[in-house]
């Protein structure tokens, strides 16, 4: 059974209709990128696979939990589906190792030391251990986003899903970033990856799905959808970034 | 404010009865000193108003006063003790009438309508209107040069009504204001050249250098009696009488209408330090209800800002619905009919009566709490939503989501204007003067009322307020550091 099985899925904004109806398997362990223009419902389906928005018609089953399903626990489900934003969205009145904290405490998976010392290791991790009791407000863009994704590892998610992780990053920040996803991938963590880093995805990605107008217009392996992309939708937006 | 009440008809024969009457019998009554039906010995409780100069008012925290020094001085010609309750003129008949009180003595005029549950002693003082101008006036004399003029009179009162009934003979405006020092300053103003008051009231003002002085003859008016219920306590209307014989025949009665209705022999206005020392007291009673209300309006304010703040975002339109419609009421009409409408129209609506306090904290904190509401809202609103977005994908309920991220961020965020809305509560609480709540302003009201010195004591007034407000501020913005890094 895929790990993340959307069949169907269509989610509307009052009268305007942004997913048109996806289908998408992916696998345990599998890593996907998602690349397309600007407002074609990237965000908008990264959102819908963990119910940050409401869904408007078909299917998305995560982890064997369908989320379409009223009576289905979406905290819970949360817990293990870790998401992390463009604009980081730490919280501010929080130290760096508080906001790491927060989530495993507040829902009781780890005792206040346990969750520390976990914080700190995932700190380690991601190269921001002396950072511990900055604010959010005197971290680089990059060092933000890189305890943005410590803060969701905290719970121990199977699934990560990252949407354009590095664009509101200077170019020189971009760098440090993509390698703690790029190490997560090596790992073998599940994750969808929304990106404009296009060398990126092409390396880190097991496969590459090209949505337009609120369609999956193209998917395969990177090298296919990169090196022999077979609709014209596809050339021209490879064309144009590329 | 019962001036109404007070507007008699005057009786004269009845009143020239009852003076005979009561020469007569006075001393009769004063020899059946020794029967068991006498009231000497005995303790009576008196009600009376709370300020009505010079009849009855506080000077330095003592209740002083025609009616208060004439009481005294007839009880202990008499032998009887009293017990004096300040109660107000409504609340003193109301008293006397389920017999809290002995009897009422309160510039109560004799009327018919009163004497049909009272029993009046003999007219203890003959009222009238009298008319008076600015000092340094020397234009305006006579009712004749008062031709294309306006003239104040206060609302209710029998000046008001004599004033109406000669407008149209000699061609002047009346503009009714509600107080006495109110219509006192208009004419010092210039805004009005006389004033038509009650002929007591209007001497009192002149002899406390009100500026004014007077100018006419007082016209007839009705005439004040003490009263006790109808067939009740007899003995005590018989040593009244008897003792106001008395202190009549011995010059003491007169004695006691110089001392507060003839004209100053020098200029004797106190100093302000002395207003200032006299006026604080009462000043100090006033702020602390102020403070009182305020704070306990304010806490209830919050409580409702909070609820209904959160209704507000709610996704519910039914639970927003009920946040609006509520924040409309409040926002949408003037606090002074709010005010009255607690005080007065909600007991007529459920025949519940309602004390001041109880009226006042209502109003402010309705009031406030919907102001909070809106700030409430603001705050949460003005939180990056991606905030609660991080946080709901980490796994963590609405609730806790709001208690652990979004709120303390908003609560930074809205503390300056709750700092403002604390503020701005205190200041409101002014307006619950009109309902009679005895707070800083009100008690302000009640000094000039009595001494006329309006603009000092207005000044003294207002920089309390300043002061404490400043010093709230001040604590508010400390504590703001403290907590809100
Ligand atoms: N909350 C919302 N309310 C209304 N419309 C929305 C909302 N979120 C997204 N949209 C619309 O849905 C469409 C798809 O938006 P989405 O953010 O998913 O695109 P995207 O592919 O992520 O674009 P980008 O590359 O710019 O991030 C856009 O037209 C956008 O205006
Ligand atoms: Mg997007």
């Amino acid at each position: 059974m895929s790990k993340i099985h959307v069949a169907g899925l269509k989610k509307s904004f009052g009268s305007n209709e942004v997913l048109k109806g996806l289908d998408v398997e992916i696998a345990e362990g599998e890593v996907v990128c998602v690349i397309g223009p600007s407002g074609s419902g990237k965000s908008t389906f990264l959102r819908c696979l963990n119910k940050l928005e409401d869904i408007t018609a078909g299917k998305v089953v995560v982890d064997g939990f369908d989320l379409t399903d009223p009576k289905v626990n979406l905290d819970q489900v949360r817990q293990h589906i870790g998401m992390v934003f463009q604009h980081f969205n730490l919280f501010p009145h929080m130290t760096v190792l508080e906001n790491i904290m927060l989530a495993p405490v507040e829902l009781k998976k780890l005792s206040r030391p346990q969750a520390r010392n976990k914080a700190l290791e995932l700190l380690e991790r991601v190269g921001l251990a002396n950072k511990a009791d900055a604010r959010p407000a005197q971290l680089s863009g990059g060092q933000k986003q890189r305890v943005a994704i410590a803060r969701s590892l905290a719970m121990n998610p199977d699934i990560m899903l990252f949407d354009e992780a590095t664009s509101a990053l200077d170019p020189e920040m971009v760098g440090e970033v993509l390698q703690v996803i790029r190490d997560l991938a090596a790992e073998g963590m599940t994750m969808v990856v929304v990106t404009h880093e296009m060398g990126f995805a092409r390396e880190v990605s097991d496969r590459v799905i090209f949505m337009a107008d609120g369609f999956i217009v193209e998917e395969g392996k990177p090298e296919h959808v990169f090196g022999s992309p077979q609709q014209a939708r596809t050339r021209d937006f490879l064309a144009k970034v590329l | 404010m019962h001036t109404l009440q007070r507007a008699g008809r005057r009786l004269l024969a009845l009143t020239g009865l009852l003076a005979v009457l009561s020469l007569v019998f006075g001393p009769a009554a004063g020899a059946a000193v020794q029967t068991p039906h006498s009231a000497s010995g005995k303790s009576y409780v008196i009600g009376t108003d709370t300020t009505f100069a010079p009849f009855e008012f506080r000077q330095g925290g003592e209740l002083v006063g025609i009616d208060m020094d004439l009481l005294r001085a007839i009880a202990e010609n008499q032998g009887f003790e009293v017990e004096i309750r300040s109660l107000g003129f409504d609340a003193a008949l109301q008293a006397l009438q389920s017999d809290q009180v002995d009897g009422v003595i309160a510039g109560m005029s004799i009327t018919d309508e009163r004497r049909q549950v009272f029993d009046f002693s003999d007219p203890y003082f003959d009222s009238g209107v009298q008319m008076a101008v600015a000092e340094n006036n020397t234009e305006i004399s006579s009712y004749e040069d008062l031709e294309g003029e306006t003239v104040a009179v206060k609302r209710g009162s029998e000046g008001e009504a004599f004033a109406d009934s000669i407008a149209d003979e000699y061609g002047f405006t009346v503009k009714p204001l509600d107080q006495s020092a109110t219509m006192y300053d208009d004419v010092k103003a210039g805004n009005s050249v006389a004033v038509f008051d009650d002929y007591p009231v209007l001497a009192y003002g002149i002899a406390q250098n009100n500026g004014l002085k007077a100018v006419t003859d007082k016209e007839r008016g009705s005439s004040y009696g003490f009263a006790v219920n109808k067939d009740q306590n007899p003995e005590l209307i018989q040593a009244f009488n008897a003792g106001l014989a008395e202190l009549k025949a011995s010059g003491e009665y007169q004695q006691i209408l110089d001392k507060y209705l003839a004209a100053p022999e020098t200029a004797g206005q106190t100093s302000f330090w002395e207003l200032l020392t006299d006026s604080l007291p009462a000043l100090m009673k006033g702020l602390g209800l102020t403070l009182f209300a305020t704070a306990l309006s304010i806490i209830i304010a919050l409580i409702l800002g909070v609820a209904f703040g959160f209704l507000k975002v709610s996704r519910r339109i039914v639970l927003r619905g009920i946040a609006t419609t509520y924040v409309g009421i409040f926002r949408g009409t003037p606090l002074l009919v709010q005010a009255f409408f607690f005080y007065f129209g909600l007991p007529q609506l459920t025949g519940q009566p309602i004390d001041v306090l109880t009226a006042g904290v209502l109003t402010l904190s309705l009031n406030a709490g919907a102001y909070m509401t809106e700030i409430v809202r603001g705050g949460i609103q003005s939180v990056d939503p991606g905030q609660m977005e991080a946080s709901r994908s980490l796994g963590l309920s609405y609730f806790k989501s709001m208690r652990k991220v979004v709120i303390p961020q908003a609560v930074k965020i809205m503390t300056p204007s709750f700092i403002n809305q604390f503020v701005i509560t205190l200041k409101d609480s002014s307006l619950l003067a009109v309902i009679g709540f005895a707070e800083l302003t009100y008690q302000g009201q009640q000094i000039y009322a009595s001494n006329f010195r309006t603009g000092e004591t207005l000044l003294i007034v207002a920089a309390l307020y300043f002061v404490v407000i400043t010093l709230l501020i001040k604590l508010s913005n400390m504590l703001d550091k403290r907590f809100n890094k």
